[in-house]
């Protein structure tokens, strides 16, 4: 459900007048006969690696992002960082835009702020920028556009804030994403948030109650576990995998197997054998149902009604570390470390 | 009224006092009969020195020039070339003064602002008092004339130099005709320290030992040294900013509640705080203070140059250009509260803010976990940009799980109140044509501040390795960070 934007002011500024002309902006707003409340939660960080138009144009980058849903649920000064790395003369920052967008019935009207800043200049200074716009006394999360493995995280960008936000069904080779990632798995450098890992979920959840239901985990550690995968959700896959050996605590050499395989409408599909028991788990968009040989009914668990805006804020308002992701994540990376061993 | 502004014609007339005299003009907060007289070595018609006001308004001012305020403002412009060489120097100053004060039917009132280096203010004074220019307000008549002048910061380079120039003015002036400007006190977020603490009765009861766990002040600037190179080669962070802008504005957070809004009962309380400072001296200024000095970097992406590659800096200068502190008030309010006090050149960005930090609440319900632990309250006054304060709390996020996240109680001077907020030398000038000392440095605060200074001084002199470096775009030298850190605090991004 897109968010509805009450009203957007928009300028093209310069790297040096950026504050000045939002506080402009805000004054401007100020005249409006609704009250506009200044809303701000957190710094968030939008990285983006593209060649694009030469100008700014809020338009076109709130048509790529769901930007406007996320901050009218969780607000935050964004900053949106449009790097151009493939330029071959690197540049300082060369364009900016600064906005505010306000959200909210007229009796509670709060606006946003917004700054794009393109540029193509060093990596080694972009912490510079980030610096200089992102307001220090609020948690800073860095929302990764882009597949890790094919841009990998700037870490001095990344740990300049709590909180590293990506969606691992950008990953077109996991393997690679999670060898990008270990070192900030394996140092706790920073808190990660996977969008993807939410999908998980409902069977997650289901899981549980099986294991109340049977008294024991139906992906015990002796449990036989094969994951199949439609061909485009590997890393849904992969993290399942992960999240069920950190569970069970399961060594590499007896790690969940993994394949893409024809799945119709479900995203993964786990058969697990345990002795006697059997159990097949089908995670669809409509959620997690758990079938298993000895029981009667299924057990269903739905899907959150959840649109891509609403899981990132939601995961910009976790400031502490995922744990379960956090094993998940670390289970895999020794997996991998493992089999390429 | 007149005011006489000796270097009218250089940078600080430019940018700061004629934009500010210009919008205070425009605010209709000048006295009904005035005259700016700038004075200078240089020749410059009435004309010509209207043309160098326009054109510093043009740029500087916080408003835009609106041509018919301009109109009247020009009109009360007008340029001596004088000098305070030899006996007669400001001979033409006099005569001009006469003239203009006759014509504008004007009382021989005069500020006179010493926009000159400080090795002039004693030559100055002593060429104002040799014409004749000044009655000592004690031994003057009821109705004498006012006569008042304003000195720029710094007031010396160190305690003796400091002393001079004091003894030099007052030969001439008494203590209370003499205005030493101290910008930063003239800022609205500065002069609302007072009023957020004693116009509000949920702040006051907490400023003490028992609630607050550590204050910040910092300082920080994006730019580097610039056009400043000489003056700052023999200044560094410490004489130029925590001798006096950070120390005032220590003074203002941790004084006692004074008993009036007097001029001198404030500074009274304010000097109260500087002698309360616990010394730092000998292997304590190793312990407690960090210098360092800026290499190259990027500034907001942008690649800059480093300290000692700037021109007019020699390149093996050990003039610092960062400066920490951890700073202890030995009294009864503030007893083992740090304060952290940290500037510098090419830092991320310009930004000043003072934070003062409450305890923890216990590690116990939603502060149990120990990878989650909750934001500690904070109180942020920021006096630039951006000018406000706000308070950090702790509150339930909305759904199901009770979960704390850090929220913020802001307050904003831009979108609140909607105007632009005046500049400080605005409000500055207005008090010394008011006759309020209030937001100025008395002679004792000055002295005091550098004699606190001076074994900081002395210990670095006695040093001759190299000092910290730290890129440009940075928050300092890591020997900063480990500075607060060992006490298990951090500092405070802004």
């Amino acid at each position: 459900m897109a968010a509805a934007v009450a009203e957007r002011l928009f300028r093209t500024s310069s790297a040096e007048n950026i504050d000045a002309d939002l506080a402009a902006l805000w004054r401007e707003l100020g005249r409006r006969e609704v009250p506009i409340a200044r809303a701000v939660m957190s710094n968030l960080v939008v990285f983006r690696d593209r060649v694009a138009a030469p100008d700014v144009s809020v338009e076109a980058l709130m048509a790529e992002l769901p930007i406007d849903e996320v901050i009218a649920r969780h607000p935050s000064r964004l900053i949106v960082l449009e790097h151009e790395s493939g330029r071959e003369e690197p540049d300082a920052p060369f364009a900016s835009g600064v906005g505010i967008a306000t959200f909210g019935p007229e009796s509670a009207r709060y606006g946003v702020e917004q700054i794009v800043v393109r540029s193509a200049c060093a990596e080694a200074s972009l912490p510079s920028i980030v610096r200089r716009l992102a307001r220090g006394d609020l948690p800073t999360s860095v929302w990764w556009t882009e597949d890790v493995a094919a841009v990998p995280p700037l870490e001095s960008l990344v740990t300049m804030g709590r909180q590293l936000v990506y969606d691992s069904r950008d990953w077109r080779d996991v393997r690679a994403a999670l060898g990008v990632l270990a070192p900030f798995v394996e140092e706790h450098r920073v808190d990660l948030a996977d969008v993807n890992w939410r999908r998980l979920g409902p069977l997650r959840r289901a899981l549980e109650h099986s294991a109340t239901e049977t008294g024991k985990p139906l992906a015990a550690a002796g449990a036989r576990v094969r994951i199949a995968h439609h061909r485009d959700e590997a890393s849904l896959a992969w993290l399942l995998a992960g999240a069920l050996m950190a569970a069970a605590k399961r060594a590499p050499a007896a790690a969940p197997h993994v394949e893409a395989a024809e799945t119709g409408d479900a995203a993964v599909i786990v058969t697990i054998e345990n002795g006697a028991e059997r159990a097949t788990i089908t995670l669809t968009s409509a959620g997690a149902t758990v079938e298993r040989a000895r029981a009667g009914s299924p057990l269903v668990v739905a899907m959150p009604v959840e649109s891509e805006g609403e899981a990132v804020a939601a995961e910009l308002r976790l400031l502490s570390q995922d744990t379960d992701l956090h094993a998940a994540l670390a289970a895999l990376v020794r997996l991998f470390a493992a089999r390429t061993s | 009224m007149t005011i006489v502004i000796f270097g009218g014609n250089g940078d600080l007339a430019h940018r700061k006092l004629l934009p500010a005299l210009y919008n205070l003009h425009v605010d209709g907060l000048l006295p009904p009969r005035l005259a700016i007289v700038g004075v200078g070595r240089k020749e410059m018609s009435d004309d010509a020195y209207r043309a160098f006001a326009k054109e510093g308004i043009g740029k500087f001012s916080r408003r835009p020039l609106d041509e018919q305020a301009w109109g009247a403002f020009s009109k009360l412009l007008f340029f001596v070339n004088a000098s305070i060489d030899g006996e007669k120097g400001l001979a033409p100053l006099g005569a001009r003064l006469d003239i203009i004060e006759h014509e504008g039917g004007m009382k021989s009132d005069r500020i006179y602002y010493l926009a000159v280096p400080p090795t002039l203010f004693a030559p100055t004074v002593q060429q104002l008092a040799r014409s004749r220019f000044v009655a000592r307000e004690s031994a003057a008549a009821a109705d004498a004339p006012i006569a008042r002048i304003i000195v720029e910061k710094p007031i010396g380079r160190d305690l003796e130099s400091a002393r001079a120039i004091n003894d030099a003015i007052a030969e001439v002036f008494d203590e209370r005709q003499i205005y030493r400007i101290d910008h930063y006190l003239g800022k609205e977020t500065v002069q609302n320290i007072l009023v957020m603490r004693f116009a509000n009765s949920i702040f006051e009861p907490l400023f003490n030992q028992k609630y607050v766990d550590h204050v910040q002040i910092t300082v920080a600037e994006e730019e580097g040294v610039g056009t400043r190179a000489g003056y700052y080669e023999q200044a560094g962070a410490l004489r130029d900013m925590i001798q006096n802008h950070l120390l005032q504005l220590l003074a203002m957070v941790a004084l006692e509640p004074p008993h009036a809004l007097d001029a001198d009962v404030i500074r009274d309380e304010k000097l109260q705080v500087l002698q309360s400072l616990r010394p730092i001296a000998g292997d304590a200024v190793d312990a407690n203070v960090i210098r360092g000095s800026y290499g190259p970097g990027f500034i907001a992406g942008k690649p800059v140059s480093g300290y000692r590659q700037e021109q007019g800096v020699d390149p093996g200068s050990r003039v610092e250009t960062f400066v920490a502190l951890q700073i202890f008030i030995d009294n009864w309010r503030w007893a083992g509260v740090p304060f952290f006090l940290r500037t510098g050149k090419r830092l991320p960005k310009r930004a000043s803010e003072i934070s003062v930090q409450l305890k923890e609440v216990p590690p116990i319900l939603f502060n149990a976990r120990p990878d989650a632990r909750l934001d500690p309250n904070v109180l942020s006054i920021r006096i630039q940009p951006d000018e406000g304060f706000s308070f950090g709390i702790s509150s339930k996020l909305p759904g199901p799980d009770v979960r704390p996240y850090p929220v913020k109680m802001d307050f904003h001077y831009g979108s609140t109140f909607g105007a632009t907020t005046p500049e400080a030398y605005e409000r500055l000038l207005l008090d010394v044509m008011h006759g309020d000392a209030t937001l100025f440095m008395r002679r004792d605060a000055v002295e005091a501040a550098w004699r606190w200074v001076m074994p900081i001084l002395e210990r670095w002199s006695q040093q001759n390795g190299a000092l910290p470096a730290y890129p440009a775009g940075d928050w300092g030298p890591a020997e900063a960070d480990r500075l607060i850190e060992a006490t298990g605090r951090r500092w405070r991004p802004l």
